[in-house]
């Protein structure tokens, strides 16, 4: 046991959380390595927030245990100096010049004043803000203020960063940037839990996902693992002539999951093993097909699936 | 160590995010200007009054009072048949004013109530007063004897009325300090929630560093605004006085070093005091628009009037001295009156450092549950039963 827990940066066992009648996070239990690129998946009120809140000591939880162990570390509260946060709600001090509220944030992380300035710099020259550094953040754009927010969260080189939603708000070609960031940040030796929502770009950069639903863990493992687990499945897209009635899809033994892209397309995840043959000579019976094509399950799928079939 | 160094921080940030020297010296000109001008009004209107109005006697009126009027007033002369006719004319001439003397005494004639009427009231009654005196033989030296008040010569072991000036000055003080916290208090808590900063700064510090270095900030904030406006006024009063050739020795002898050293610790400890109460109430506000808890900001108001009515004779002061929201201003007013032992000065200063400890924890209670609520404001019974698990 003592063995595992030096090699974890965090770990957390059976953790639970009630609001009133609402039972938030139901027994879960998961962990870090250093280095990890970890993603917790849910879909809305699932219980991320509250359990990466419970992490930082924001909240306290019910019952649980958690285990911090950063660069020598140990403890059930997380090193503020080591920690970088990025809460899903945004918000910075809109009336104050940039460079003032970044090194304000890294001030009270600990950081001398004279590596802050030169490491808010750097970011900003990174993000091609450098210019700005002494303007007010309400001048900024949406997509500009989420990268200060995060420059902010980041700008003392935590060992452990927790980004809630890092990509909402941002355009795709900024949501690739900040995937080529987080990738440089793991790769000085940050160790980072992400919590997102858009599963192609989460694909990218996670080694270890956790997917959480009403409270509760329905997977946890590397993300190499639970595609092995759904590598015998076959996902079909398939265009109809006509719209389509979803009972009569339904009725056929062999799909395990139906996700609608419009009402004449339909993206039809297989049970493993099944004889696709079988089931096209089904499905031409309902409708005639106007296109169709294959490939295997990707997180999307899988978190779809997982989440929809998932029993409480 | 590290509790320290991040309240410093915070208190810094608080303190160069609220005190601006620009906007300081900014609303000192604006109240120079205003002093000017309230000056300047004030003589123009003492110069205007100074100019004699016109009063209308009758040609016949006794020689002394002609002589009293003449002093204060532009004198006009009517005989008694033009009388009559000078009255029905007042309506037309709304600035004239007769003084008539007949045998039941003095009418005045006027289309209103003259603005000179008091001064004329003065003159006729100091000539009334001379007649009667002449009318029994009184001379001025017997009636000044007569009415000569009794003479009481003061020795007093301990001069207290030099340090009652000093009590109502820290007291004016207080007041200024704590109405200033109160603005900046509620801006920077409410205004912070609104922008959503809050979650990402109690990631990184304890809800307590917060309060403290916010309360301590503001607290800073304040008193630097009242020294600013202290020096300006000093600097005011020595310029007054070398034009008024009053001796600057009175002032010196108001200043009295032990009571200032109380009444510094007593205003510093109130003060921190009414922050942190501030603090735990803008906590609790989530939209300063449209929260019904908006107006417990109003509190202070209480300690104002409080201040300003309280007697230190009176039997309720022995009670505000020790309650810790007034005790601030009514424990040294009764202190300087002399009935106060020192037990007392000390056991008050006691209960109100222990008030601003216990309110700067609850503020920080209070402050980590509401943030939490994100959206909705919580009820004092939420507030209540969080605060207690938290």
């Amino acid at each position: 046991m003592n063995n595992t827990l030096s090699e974890n940066i965090l770990e957390v066992n059976s953790l639970n959380k009630r609001y009133k009648n609402i039972h938030a996070v139901k027994d879960i239990s998961f962990s870090l390595e250093q280095g990890d690129v970890f993603a917790f998946l849910g879909p809305n009120g699932a219980g991320k927030t509250t359990t990466l809140r419970m992490l930082l000591d924001i909240i306290k939880p019910d019952s649980g245990n958690i285990q911090w162990n950063v660069n020598g570390n140990a403890g059930s509260v997380p090193p503020s100096e080591n920690i970088g946060y990025l809460p899903e709600e945004r918000g910075l001090y809109i009336d104050v010049p940039i460079i003032k509220s970044l090194l304000y944030m890294a001030a009270i992380r600990g950081m001398d004043p004279a590596i802050a300035k030169k490491a808010a710099m750097e970011w900003l020259e990174k993000f091609e803000l450098a210019d700005r550094a002494k303007e007010k953040l309400q001048v900024l754009s949406k997509g500009n203020q989420q990268k200060i927010q995060f420059i902010a969260s980041i700008i003392h080189k935590p060992a452990f960063a927790i980004l809630d939603e890092p990509f909402s708000g941002l355009d795709p070609i900024n949501q690739e940037k900040f995937i080529e960031y987080i990738r440089d940040l793991n790769l000085q030796g940050t160790t980072i839990l992400l919590s997102a929502h858009q599963m192609p770009l989460v694909e990218k950069i996670a080694k270890k996902v956790f997917l959480i639903n009403q409270g509760q863990k329905i997977f946890c493992g590397k993300l190499s693992d639970l595609y092995k687990d759904f590598d015998k499945q076959q996902v079909l897209n398939i265009s109809f002539n006509s719209n389509v009635n979803e009972d009569r899809l339904k009725l056929l033994p062999e799909v395990e999951n139906i996700n609608w892209v419009n009402p004449q397309e339909v993206k039809i995840t297989f049970k493993s093993g099944v004889n696709l043959n079988n089931a096209l000579s089904e499905l031409i019976k309902i409708d005639s097909i106007n296109n169709i094509s294959s490939h295997n399950p990707d997180l999307h799928d899988i978190f779809l699936n997982l989440v929809k079939n998932h029993k409480l | 160590m590290k509790y320290l160094k991040q309240v410093l921080t915070v208190t810094l940030w608080e303190y160069r995010r609220f005190f601006k020297p620009k906007n300081e010296l900014l609303g000192i000109a604006v109240m120079i200007v205003v002093f000017f001008l309230v000056y300047f009004i004030g003589k123009y209107a003492a110069s205007a009054e100074e100019e004699k109005t016109s009063l209308t006697i009758s040609e016949t009126l006794d020689v002394k009072l002609t002589s009293l009027l003449s002093q204060e007033f532009e004198l006009n002369k009517i005989y008694e048949n033009q009388k009559d006719n000078y009255i029905k004319q007042i309506s037309n001439n709304q600035e004239d004013v007769l003084l008539w003397n007949d045998n039941a005494g003095f009418v005045l004639y006027s289309y209103k109530k003259p603005q000179a009427f008091k001064k004329l009231n003065k003159i006729l009654n100091k000539y009334n007063q001379t007649r009667a005196m002449e009318e029994i033989k009184l001379s001025q030296e017997n009636l000044q004897h007569v009415l000569k008040p009794v003479s009481i010569a003061e020795k007093y072991f301990e001069e207290t009325s030099g340090r009652k000036v000093l009590v109502y000055f820290f007291a004016g003080l207080m007041i200024l300090a704590v109405v200033l916290s109160f603005a900046y208090q509620f801006t920077a808590i409410t205004g912070e929630k609104q922008l959503k900063i809050t979650e990402q700064i109690v990631s990184a510090i304890k809800p307590q560093v917060w309060m403290d270095g916010k309360i301590l900030g503001i607290t800073l904030t304040g008193l630097s605004s009242l020294i600013t406006y202290s020096i300006i006024s000093i600097l005011g009063g020595l310029l007054f006085f070398q034009f008024t050739d009053v001796p600057l020795k009175y002032i010196f002898q108001v200043l009295h070093a032990p009571s200032i050293i109380i009444f510094l610790m007593f205003a510093l400890m109130s003060v921190l005091m009414w922050n942190s109460l501030l603090a735990a109430i803008a906590s609790v506000i989530t939209d300063p628009n449209n929260s019904g808890k908006s107006s417990l900001m109003l509190l202070p108001v209480l300690f104002v009037v409080i201040t300003l009515v309280i007697s230190p004779q009176n039997k309720l002061a022995v009670f505000l001295s020790w309650f810790p929201l007034t005790s601030a201003t009514a424990m040294p007013m009764r202190w300087v009156v002399g009935n106060v032992d020192l037990w007392q000065l000390a056991g008050s200063f006691i209960l109100l450092t222990a008030t601003f400890y216990l309110l700067r924890k609850l503020a920080a209670k209070v402050f980590r549950v509401s943030i939490l609520m994100s959206g909705k404001e919580p009820t004092w019974g939420e507030i209540i039963k969080l605060a207690k698990e938290a």
